[in-house]
């Protein structure tokens, strides 16, 4: 009886032992080959080609946040896993951190933003505009201001003071863009360039007065944009192209539309009928939903402020919003028009030296209409959409977590390759107030 | 100048039932079994598992027992090589039941507090499904006096009337960021309560082959004045206003089951239970904010859940007077349909697979152990509301132990 009583209190002290090793050990496994392979590709060295997009530029800057979650920079950071070696950027320091300065979102009353300038912890060098020189290997090439054309132009180097930084005294309006990004034993690269060619020209209203918002003449495009990847490729390297995006696609020409600010003029003159807009040709009209203001427009102090003759800017045939202002829908036809034979160039181009294409255009299309993923609804709208900072045309942390993986399923699809897509939770959106 | 609308920051909360959450531990012995036993006048236990076999119960008794359940569930992001797990957070189901009647009469009272349905899960506060839920504490508690009458010396019925009490507490990110960088959250917190029944017939045939019928019916909690507490930026508040309260429902479903047990000798019984679980009834999630911003509309969710089943075999083995030995095995068919799987409730088919057993220290005080154990089937899939992609796998590992004293 005894011995039997024993007997189950043993039985019953190795089950429930058993039961907690056994629930311990037994966590659930999910198998799975992502991070394994390289595929066709090599990314021990990979550089990365392009604009303000590339270089991390945000809300309306270039600062030492936005230059860390830059898309290449996340998705050099997920090619670790596969063979991806160290990814180099020009990054400011700490103690300069804000860069070029930024735009900062300081108040959001009744859905009204305002935005301010952050001044302090800047990177400038001189009072005309140079910042801090930045000197080491660099692997993200993105320079702010970068396009096709002003690549192979020289003097664009002592212009612009993005690229001014990266080069020595001697190169300094002697070197350009497109001799600058060469003889780095790249093994990988990304392209993502041309989207000022055609924005340039959109975000001044379709008004040209200098060669940076000029609209790259279509052959001309396709002539330098194949001289990059002859270079880029010129040692056999894979890598992959990113299209143009559809300047309508971001809030820059989609937030300050003519029904709002008729909506605001009503409210103020409940008589007030039209917006008046001068066009590219001259021409003074009535405006339509046809036609796009550009962002910086609802801050510019303009709208409904009467002339000289009392007539209100905007709001009448004799004091219509200026040409520069607004990019009428015979100019939107005509910058669309430009985009899709950049786009054919640039993908015919990376068909025929067998490059991975990020569609931007297509996907940025879709983030217009909205999509969502993992648990975050991203769209293009100002502020709240969540993928564009408050520039209204560059990427918050989060749109480049997103733009990342654009670029990450290219390449896997193209080479075979499994690198991890990056976790876009991790990376925020715009920063509210919390005041 | 311009109004920025603050249009639908927030996909619409979440609140899914599986069968994750239908809780198959309700009696120590029938635990054992694989959750078998309808068919079964095994103990007190039958106040849940078939009210009629209440009245064949030969003694009075009175028992209670806990179940610690660990659910363990692990998620693999599509395209990551990173597999998240739940924090290890222990769930306790827990069953009380008691049983009277004169000896001499042909009926019997009973009295089950269970819990039917309950979940609890904590992925953490910065997992890659977070804007999705990072945790939830569900529990339903069912309390059911029943009366069971013994028509003939071959059939039982028996009914109850089920209260229940539900507590929900569902916390999430929100993808609204501080000037840290840090995100928003809201905690969705609540009681709510719930009427039905449940009934049986329990038949034993002259072979003492014996046969069980049972429908507890579905149970409608409803929800009101819970709090919705959204964590911020101030510069939100306006669209997100402290103090907000919600309003839902939440329906636990029907379930029937017909159940046989089969004396397979003086000593040795095996029981089958096959249950229709009326999961149909759960179409969509709806959620009323006493307080609509133009950020924050009530929501009406899809579910969109098919009727779910489940097979369960046990055998019970009276290894000597006072020693009995279990075992069970059971698959169970999910309700949630692709696009519809959430990390709330990581639901897939399943198999069960239990053991226990029970020692009558005296022929009044007996105690009973059991461990249950689930392996719910790897799923990979693309959430169609929050389009949280990825592969869940979960086991789950329940050990038990009860106490009962008959007279």
């Amino acid at each position: 009886m005894v011995g039997e009583f024993q007997m189950k209190k043993y039985i019953y002290n190795s089950f429930f032992a058993a039961v907690i090793l056994f629930a311990a050990a037994c966590k659930p496994d999910i198998d799975t080959a992502v991070g394994t392979s390289a595929g066709q590709a090599n990314f021990s060295k990979y550089i990365a080609v392009g604009n303000s997009l590339t270089s991390g530029f945000a809300d309306g800057g270039l600062y030492l946040e936005g230059q860390k979650v830059a898309y290449p920079n996340l998705v050099a950071a997920q090619m670790a896993t596969v063979g991806g070696g160290s990814f180099t950027s020009p990054f400011f320091t700490d103690a300069q951190a804000n860069g070029s300065g930024y735009l900062n979102l300081s108040a959001l009353v009744n859905g009204t933003p305002t935005l301010t300038n952050v001044t302090s912890n800047l990177a400038y060098r001189d009072a005309a505009g140079h910042l801090a020189k930045y000197t080491g290997e660099v692997q993200n090439l993105g320079i702010p201001g970068m396009r096709v054309d002003l690549a192979f132009a020289a003097p664009f180097g002592a212009a612009n003071p993005y690229l001014e930084r990266l080069l020595t005294d001697a190169q300094v309006g002697t070197v350009s863009y497109f001799q600058f990004i060469q003889g780095r034993n790249h093994t990988f690269f990304s392209l993502w360039l041309g989207n000022n060619d055609a924005l340039g020209y959109a975000t001044n209203g379709g008004v040209t007065t200098d060669a940076t918002n000029v609209l790259t003449d279509k052959s001309t495009f396709a002539l330098l944009y194949s001289n990059l990847v002859n270079s880029l490729t010129a040692g056999g390297q894979k890598g992959v192209v990113a299209t143009i995006p559809d300047v309508t696609a971001i809030p820059y020409f989609n937030t300050v539309t003519i029904a709002a600010l008729l909506n605001a003029a009503k409210a103020i003159n409940p008589a007030a009928a039209a917006i008046y807009i001068q066009t590219g040709t001259g021409a003074v009209r009535a405006a339509t939903a046809d036609d796009l203001i550009r962002l910086p427009f609802q801050s510019s102090g303009l709208f409904g402020v009467p002339n000289a003759s009392g007539l209100p800017y905007g709001l009448h045939p004799l004091n219509p919003i200026a040409n520069n202002w607004v990019l009428d829908k015979d100019e939107i036809v005509k910058v669309k028009d430009y985009v899709l034979s950049y786009n054919s160039t640039i993908k015919s181009l990376a068909d025929s030296k067998g490059l991975a294409i990020a569609d931007t255009y297509t996907y940025l299309n879709q983030v217009k209409t909205g999509i969502v993923l993992q648990g975050v609804g991203i769209n293009s709208g100002f502020i709240t959409g969540g993928a564009f900072s408050l520039d209204g045309v560059h990427l918050t942390p989060r749109g480049n977590a997103v733009i990342a993986n654009v670029f990450i399923d290219a390449i896997n699809g193209k080479y075979g390759s499994n690198i991890p897509t990056v976790d876009i939770t991790q990376y925020r959106g715009v920063k509210f107030p919390d005041k | 100048m311009r109004k920025i609308l603050l249009s639908v920051l927030l996909s619409a909360p979440l609140w899914v039932l599986g069968q994750g959450f239908q809780v198959n531990l309700q009696g120590q012995k029938q635990i054992g079994m694989a959750g078998a036993g309808s068919a079964l006048a095994l103990d007190e236990a039958s106040v849940f598992y078939n009210p009629g076999a209440v009245s064949f119960l030969e003694k009075n008794s009175i028992s209670a027992g806990v179940n610690p359940l660990l659910f363990k569930s692990a998620f693999q992001r599509t395209g990551s090589n990173v597999t998240e797990d739940v924090k290890n957070k222990i769930a306790p189901p827990f069953e009380f039941y008691a049983v009277w009647g004169p000896k001499s009469n042909r009926w019997k009272l009973g009295l089950g507090v269970y819990t039917p349905f309950g979940g609890l899960v904590d992925w953490g506060d910065n997992w890659s499904g977070k804007y999705a839920l990072t945790s939830l504490n569900l529990k339903a508690i069912y309390v059911q006096p029943t009366l069971s009458v013994k028509i003939t010396d071959q059939i039982g019925i028996g009914a109850g009337f089920v209260y229940n009490h539900g507590d929900v507490n569902l916390q999430r990110a929100l993808p609204v960021n501080y000037p840290d960088g840090r995100s928003g959250k809201v905690t969705l917190d609540g009681t709510g309560k719930g009427y039905g029944w449940n009934a049986g017939i329990y038949i034993k045939t002259l072979s003492n082959v014996t046969f069980a019928i049972v429908h507890k019916s579905k149970v409608v909690t409803k929800l009101d004045g819970g709090s919705a507490q959204f964590d911020v930026p101030e510069s939100l508040r306006t669209s997100f206003p402290a103090g907000n309260t919600f309003n839902a429902e939440l329906p636990l479903p029907a379930t029937t089951s017909l159940g046989i047990g089969i004396p397979l000798s003086k000593s040795t019984l095996l029981a089958f239970d096959a249950s229709w679980v009326q999961w149909h009834i759960y179409q969509d999630l709806s959620f009323d904010y006493a307080t609509n911003t133009s950020a924050l509309a009530d929501t009406k969710s899809a579910r969109n859940y098919r009727d779910g089943s489940s097979f369960k075999l046990g055998i019970n083995h009276q290894a000597s007077d006072k020693l009995a030995l279990r075992a069970g095995v059971g698959y169970a068919f999910s309700p949630v349909q692709d696009g519809y799987v959430t990390p709330e409730a990581p639901d897939a088919d399943r198999y069960i697979l239990s053991a226990g057993a029970g020692y009558a220290f005296t022929s009044k005080f007996e105690v009973n152990a059991s461990f249950f154990f689930e392996d719910v089937k790897s799923r990979k899939q693309r959430n169609i509301e929050t389009g949280l992609d990825g592969t869940f796998k979960t086991l789950v590992y329940a050990p038990g132990i009860s106490l009962t004293y008959k007279w």
